[in-house]
């Protein structure tokens, strides 16, 4: 007996020891642990498109130009590897050329020099079909990316040979022409796509996968990567800049669990981390204020509706242009059905603002307003919808004096009874969840029906593409600060169209005018259809030059495409994160970007 | 060994070779019909972009094409292909990162599990229906009857967050703790109640009272001859208790974070990485097939008595 006991006893005690093993708290300040999401799908700046991924390439690279934050807490975009920010010149055929020369004394990580031929190489791989990177579209302002992305039905490219016009003059020139004049293109610079990789690098297809064959020419080198747990960078050598790196070591943990990264975080293991469990949110802003952050992300939640889907009752008789006219009505009326505060306060509780129009805020006029206070034509409110506490009342009287034009109101139970029935899909997700059944209690407040269907994320993803729901829940995040990026995906042909517009039935509508007759363009359309309209409206905004002019037809397409209430806005989509009292010097850039490398730790 | 005995088990190796491709083929074509795809995301890519990958992993072949060349790369080369969404990654390299840590997890927690297991059920037999007895009794009835992602939960909660004393991230040594805990409860629950019974029962036997009798010390006939016989019933219950590791690991791991093969499965099916899905089910098929092998033969071994046909 005693025997078993002692064997007990024993098994506790190895249980015991292991337990007390080694102390893995950071106690070197010249280290610096946090986590910024999971294990990341690639670190190869072409192929990366997420925001995780960026943070750790901003580390890893130097690009021509980068993000800097002055110490007003301005974001500002300064050269890099560049040694100036030129001013492009025009050229006879409206192209824009842009020479750029290398500063000197640039190193990639094993110590060979940084060349213009380098960037040539590195852009017109990221911008290849043969690579399919996500976000390959980034280099659409280049001159020469149209013949590269154009693609036979069955989707191969058909000039195989195609590159983009951008040229190392020699070993510290590059020359890149662009289509016209872009206001954002030093911001496109500072973007991890467009950071430089070296041919014989990534001739390794597996380059990126392992710290060995990792050479980078960043203020950071990829020490180790132990997959899925941790990934470690170490102060470049050969890094230019190297004397104003302040942070040695940075441990980056790999974890997607909300719960795991606010336990590290608490026990001061992980001085940031990037996520925090939702029913966490009100909690932690009063017990640790100093450390929990609400930052802008230029983002917008929203809903959106599928063209196609008949709302009409049937016995209205409309047709064609009549009856999308009295869709977009419609569904503009329910967009003032919603409360946004509660589903910020209430629901989000991570600081978002609600949102009344689409292009997010954060986005800016080229005098440096806010776009979305310019949006709209009401002088009462910022955007499309008064989305104030005190509106909600007048928006809801509203809502429903138009929707009586269309559906039988019964007076007694203040209730429609004729709207036909909707199904609101979302991905499976508890904030998603949240949302979706207070618009359904919303929508049946006034008799509605609207069912809820979750979808797993990849299944969702594609029902939505295909056009297979009636109204779903939809985000977008900016990659750049022009609003363009929240406009020309919703071109017929894109493949982010999920509204479908000019798709389907809605291809041979003729509900939609056009007039750029004031901004010097001979373009004049009256009901015409999605494609006659904003199609060219959006292509004829990409090719302008005129800045001003440019953004007043971006206010325009936003005006039409609000006008079909095809989008409804609910807020604009904040980053949240904790970060130690202990750091200093540490920035996130509005697109969510995190930098550490000028850090210390108290 | 007889002959009879090698033919059993080469018969069984046959059926687990069969079982496996069974395995294979019908995940290949049920992962296939799932909606959703490997390249599809938040922001589409362009049509270009998406042929050329397509082309480029075989995709925009016919299905039963590409399941003769899958099943052709992984029998004559033992060839994964590559991952989709890692990119410039062998899938045969994730699985191996994986399985370090989650053979890790597995093999501790199926061990402690056995051994505090048999140790708790004899001990709570031989105090049959005295305190001890009873809380051990009520302890393992709790963990068999509550599910990992709760003990999980709480223990993270517990441990890690109230009283700081364990990581919460299964990522370093000190982390696989309370991942290997939560594992082993149910096991060694279980293991603990059959072990009980089942000495229990051995105990109440004609032999024991006969070695008893003859004067055999306590301690003899215990370890001798009680404990050797009450182990017969564990030991049949070695195939599923790996089973459930196995599948446990899947909800361990994620709650812990630890970075396993069970999480690599969880989220290569969220990502439709296909060559990545059918490399984790291959391996955890062949796995479990083996394991319930290995744990028939061992019945065999046991207990002389049992005819394996």
């Amino acid at each position: 007996m005693k025997k078993i006991i002692a064997l007990a006893l024993a098994l506790v005690m190895v249980f015991a020891l292991a337990a007390c093993g080694k102390d893995t708290k950071t106690s070197n300040v010249n280290s610096l642990a946090v986590c910024v999401g999971s294990e990341p799908d690639t670190i190869d700046p072409a192929l990366n498109s997420a925001v995780d991924g960026a943070t750790y390439l901003v580390h890893l690279f130097s690009g021509l130009a980068k993000w800097k934050m002055d110490d007003s807490g301005k974001f500002e975009i300064v050269p890099d590897a560049a040694k100036e920010l030129v001013e492009g010149v025009k050229n006879e055929d409206g192209t824009v050329t842009y020479t750029y020369t290398l500063r000197d004394g640039l190193k990639w990580s094993d110590g060979k020099d940084v060349t213009a031929a380098d960037f040539e190489f590195a852009w017109n791989r990221a911008a290849s079909a043969e690579l399919g990177a996500d976000y390959g579209y980034m280099f659409e302002v280049v001159d020469g990316y149209n013949e590269i992305s154009e693609a036979d039905a069955e989707g191969n490219p058909v000039n195989p040979d195609a590159k983009l016009n951008v040229k190392a003059v020699d070993e510290k020139t590059l020359e890149v022409t662009l289509y016209n004049e872009v206001s954002y293109w030093d911001e496109l610079l500072a973007f991890p796509v467009y950071f430089p990789v070296r041919e014989d690098v990534v001739s390794n297809e597996a380059w990126a996968t392992d710290p060995k064959t990792y050479v980078c020419n960043g203020a950071y080198t990829l020490s180790a990567w132990d997959h899925n747990s941790l990934i470690t960078l170490k102060k470049n050598e050969h890094y230019v800049d190297n004397e104003e790196i302040t942070m040695e070591t940075l441990k980056f943990y790999l974890s997607d669990d909300a719960n795991n990264q606010l336990s590290n975080f608490k026990n001061g293991e992980w001085q940031l981390i990037d996520d925090v469990p939702t029913n966490e949110i009100s909690s932690l802003k009063t017990s640790n204020p100093d450390e929990f952050v609400v930052a802008g992300q230029i983002g917008t939640y929203y809903v959106c509706w599928n063209v196609n889907e008949d709302i009409l009752p049937a016995d209205l008789g409309l047709t064609g242009a009549e009856a999308e006219k009295a869709r977009a009505e419609i569904r503009n009326a329910t967009a003032l059905l919603y409360d946004r505060n509660y589903i910020v306060d209430e629901i989000g509780q991570a600081g978002q603002v609600p949102a009344s129009s689409f292009v997010a805020m954060g986005m800016t006029n080229p005098d440096g307003t806010e776009f979305y206070k310019t949006a709209g034509d009401s002088k009462d409110y910022d955007g499309y919808y008064d989305v104030s506490a005190e509106a909600t009342t007048s928006n809801f009287d509203k809502a429903i004096e138009i929707l009586k034009k269309y559906y039988k109101y019964d007076e007694a139970s203040k209730k429609f009874t004729n709207f036909p029935t909707l199904t609101y899909l979302y991905n499976t997700n508890e904030g998603h969840k949240a949302i979706g059944e207070y618009l359904q209690s919303a929508m049946a407040n006034i008799g509605i029906t609207m069912n809820l269907e979750n979808q797993e994320w990849n299944t969702f993803l594609q029902t939505r593409k295909n056009g297979d729901f009636s109204v779903a829940r939809n985000g977008w995040l900016a990659d750049y600060n022009d609003p363009i990026c929240f406009l020309d995906m919703w071109v017929t042909a894109s493949g982010n169209n999920d509204v479908q517009f000019g798709k389907g039935a809605h291809a041979g509508v003729k509900a939609y005018s056009l007039d750029l007759t004031k901004y010097g363009y001979d373009v004049k359309v009256e009901n015409g259809t999605w494609a006659e309209t904003y199609d060219v409206l959006i292509s004829t905004i990409k090719s302008c030059t005129d800045n001003e002019k440019r953004y007043e037809m971006m206010h325009l397409a936003e005006d039409m495409l609000m006008s079909t209430g095809c989008i409804v806005p609910l807020y604009f989509y904040t980053d949240i994160y904790m970060i130690s009292k202990t750091v200093d010097g540490f920035f996130s850039n509005p697109l969510g970007y995190k930098y550490f490398m000028y850090t210390t730790v108290k | 060994m007889n002959s009879k005995t090698l033919f059993y088990i080469l018969k069984r190796i046959v059926l687990a070779l069969v079982t496996v491709w069974i395995v294979i083929t019908i995940t290949f074509f049920v992962m296939r019909a799932i909606p959703g795809g490997p390249f599809l995301g938040e922001k589409a890519i362009s049509a270009s972009a998406q042929a050329a990958l397509e082309k480029k992993y075989g995709l925009d072949k016919p299905l039963h094409e590409q399941y003769f060349t899958y099943l052709g790369d992984v029998v004559t080369k033992f060839d994964f292909g590559p991952s989709l969404k890692q990119r410039g990654r062998m899938v045969i390299d994730i699985i191996a990162d994986g399985m370090k840590t989650s053979a890790k997890l597995g093999v501790i927690s199926a061990v402690a599990a056995l051994i505090v297991g048999v140790v708790l059920g004899a001990f709570a037999a031989l105090r049959r229906n005295k305190l001890v007895d009873k809380v051990i009794m009520v302890i393992t009835t709790a963990f068999v009857s509550m599910p990992s992602f709760i003990i999980g939960s709480l223990m993270l909660a517990l441990f890690s967050v109230k009283l700081g004393l364990l990581p919460a991230n299964g990522t370093t040594a000190a982390g696989l703790i309370l991942p290997i805990i939560t594992l082993a409860l149910y096991p060694m629950s279980y293991i603990t109640r059959l072990t009980r019974s089942s000495m229990l029962d051995v105990l109440g036997q004609d032999y024991i009272r006969t070695a008893k009798a003859k004067g055999v010390s306590g301690t003899k006939v215990i370890f001798g001859h009680a404990l050797k016989n009450s182990l017969i019933p564990v030991i049949t219950y070695f195939g599923p208790m790996l089973a459930y590791i196995v599948t446990g690991s899947l909800v361990v791991e994620q709650i812990y974070a630890v970075p396993g093969i069970g999480r690599a499965f969880v989220s290569s099916i969220t990502n439709r990485d296909y060559p990545m899905i059918m490399g984790t089910t291959i391996v955890l098929a062949t796995l479990i097939v083996i394991m319930n092998l290995v744990s028939d033969i061992l019945y065999k071994v046991v207990d002389p008595r049992i005819n394996l046909e």
